[in-house]
């Protein structure tokens, strides 16, 4: 069973590779472009694409997926094996991670925060594969921003419409527009930020990969056969993608998440929820006296 | 055009993208937190009813500590009387014995005192006999003749007391 | 003529993606700062290292944004408008 789960959680990401060593002729030289279009869905504003990176975020997903299968099936409360002390590390971490930075009150998003964490960061490595990682795709980051725009822009309702229309003439009216560009700039800055990070990576790393190439076609290439063309690129991008891929990946991943947390907790109008939930009670309280 | 431009937005795979993060999320929530919270609750009862257990043990074992310090308490009480008992008792009858002995002792002594006294007169006794007789023996050789035991006998005798007084 | 005009407008793309990457500078010196900053308080209080590190990061990453912005008006300009400003060209010529 255990064994089974592990293999379920690879499973997804070699079918990914698969899928790209099948379907997805080599290109040749410089070629910075966005992610393979296998076939396309007739929808109303541009048709649905199925793409590469929707491909491998579904893979991820699924991984992700049995990977929690794979890390709480089977859980003791004596005798705790590997897996579950992974599981209850991340369980614990993520929580306390909330907890400091949003409070007690928004507990509940120690499951969206580890989503977040998870999906980006794995989405990110899957470079490592050499997939096209996902996350360099503007599509898939302007979603995640999007939701967490919807979750925003809920936390400010929380005290009413009214009062959260209001707060776009905070200091003065004439500011409005201002206040609309700020509250858009949010999920925009937040996708891009993700989106350009992990591009220019991924750019970096097709420009380091074509320069030893040629430097190394340049150097070696009396070598027979196209052995010439290969030699500076074995094991040396490896170190560049240490920092573009993994660091870089990871570091996105949190700052995401830590954006996030951010954001809606900050966006929560605490003094004023609670200033008109105890009116509330008051009143009826009152009412009932009556 | 077999790819996608670097830069693209299309609202399908917005709302994909969207929906992915939406069910990892719920996918993360029930099968990762909720187990894991479960086990963590699970846990933390067990630990606590095994706190529970030990401290009503403890409590016990106060309990059994205290009723016996207790007893040993009377014990250590009771041993003290009896070797005290003990002690008087003990005092009581060396005394007894003391006395007895000296008793004894001194009884001893009056006997001896008593045989000494008797063996002295016993011995004055015979020794007056004998100088009686040697008296009486002597006389009769520096004399010659015979002295009659009778006759003499009065004066030997107050002789010797003369002598006896002297 | 034409094709002096479509290599005016490439040419005018290319140069203006570079001039867009400027915008590098400011996060440049920005987060420069910050780090500057970040170790002077780690050297300050170094028990207090996880939660400036954390901070610095965050801090870094909003500062970093205008440099982001630049990037993808680059590559706009070098991917996209390209394309879009020679068919404009074109549909202007009646071609």
């Amino acid at each position: 069973m255990t064994i089974l789960l592990l293999i379920l959680t690879i499973l997804p990401l070699v079918c990914s590779i698969a899928i790209k060593v099948a379907f997805i002729p080599a290109s040749e030289g410089i070629a910075i472009s966005g992610a393979h279009i296998f076939f396309t869905i007739d929808l109303p504003f541009g048709g649905l694409p199925i793409t590469e990176s929707q491909v491998n975020s579904w893979a991820v997903l699924l991984s992700l997926f049995f990977l929690c299968l794979f890390l709480t099936h089977g859980m003791k409360t004596k005798n705790i094996g590997v897996r579950q002390i992974i599981a209850e590390f991340i369980v614990e971490k993520v929580e306390g991670l909330v907890r400091s930075s949003m409070g007690e009150m928004f507990m509940g998003f120690g499951p969206f925060i580890a989503a977040i964490m998870g999906l980006s960061a794995m989405t990110s490595l899957q470079s490592l594969l050499g997939l096209y990682p996902a996350t360099s795709d503007l599509n898939v980051v302007s979603g995640w921003a999007i939701l967490v725009f919807i979750l925003i822009t809920y936390y400010k309702m929380k005290a009413g419409p009214l009062y959260y229309l209001k707060g776009f003439t905070e200091p003065i009216p004439v500011m409005t527009p201002m206040n609309i560009i700020g509250e858009i700039a949010t999920p925009v800055s937040m996708a891009l930020r993700h989106y350009g990070n992990v591009i220019s990576g991924f750019v970096i790393s097709i420009l380091i990969g074509t320069a030893l190439s040629g430097a190394s076609s340049l150097i070696f290439g009396w070598l027979p056969g196209a052995l010439g063309g290969y030699l500076l690129r074995i094991g040396l991008p490896a170190i560049f993608s240490i920092y573009f891929d993994l660091f870089s990946g990871c570091l996105q991943a949190f700052i995401f998440a830590m954006l996030t947390m951010n954001y809606v907790s900050s966006a929560f109008p605490a003094d004023e929820y609670f200033r008109r939930k105890a009116l509330k009670k008051a009143r009826l309280e009152a009412k009932n006296i009556k | 055009m077999n790819n996608l431009d670097v830069i693209s937005l299309n609202i399908w795979q917005i709302l994909i993208s969207l929906a992915n993060l939406a069910i990892l999320f719920f996918l993360f929530k029930r099968f990762l937190f909720k187990p894991v919270k479960e086990i963590l609750a699970k846990r933390e009862s067990e630990i606590q009813a095994e706190y529970d257990k030990a401290e009503k043990a403890t409590d016990e074992a106060n309990e059994i500590k205290a009723s016996w310090e207790e007893k040993m308490k009377t014990a250590d009480d009771k041993a003290d009387e009896i070797i005290k008992n003990a002690v008087e008792k003990a005092d009581r009858r060396s005394e007894v014995m003391l006395y007895e002995s000296r008793e004894k002792a001194e009884s001893i002594i009056r006997k001896a005192k008593a045989e000494a006294e008797r063996d002295k007169r016993d011995a004055q006794e015979t020794i007056k006999q004998e100088i009686v007789g040697v008296s009486a023996a002597i006389s009769e050789k520096i004399i010659g003749r015979e002295i009659n035991m009778d006759d003499h006998k009065d004066l030997i005798d107050s002789f010797i007391d003369n002598m006896e007084e002297a | 003529m034409l094709e002096i005009a479509i290599g005016i407008i490439l040419s005018g793309c290319a140069l203006g993606a570079g001039i867009a990457m400027l915008a590098g500078i400011g996060p440049g010196i920005g987060e420069g700062n910050a780090v500057a900053s970040a170790c002077e308080a780690i050297g300050r209080q170094p028990e207090a290292k996880g939660e400036v590190t954390s901070t610095m990061i965050l801090g870094c990453a909003l500062a970093e944004t205008t440099g982001l912005y630049a990037l993808v008006i680059a590559f706009l300009l070098i991917f996209l408008a390209p394309g879009r400003f020679v068919n404009i060209l074109l549909e202007a010529v009646g071609k």
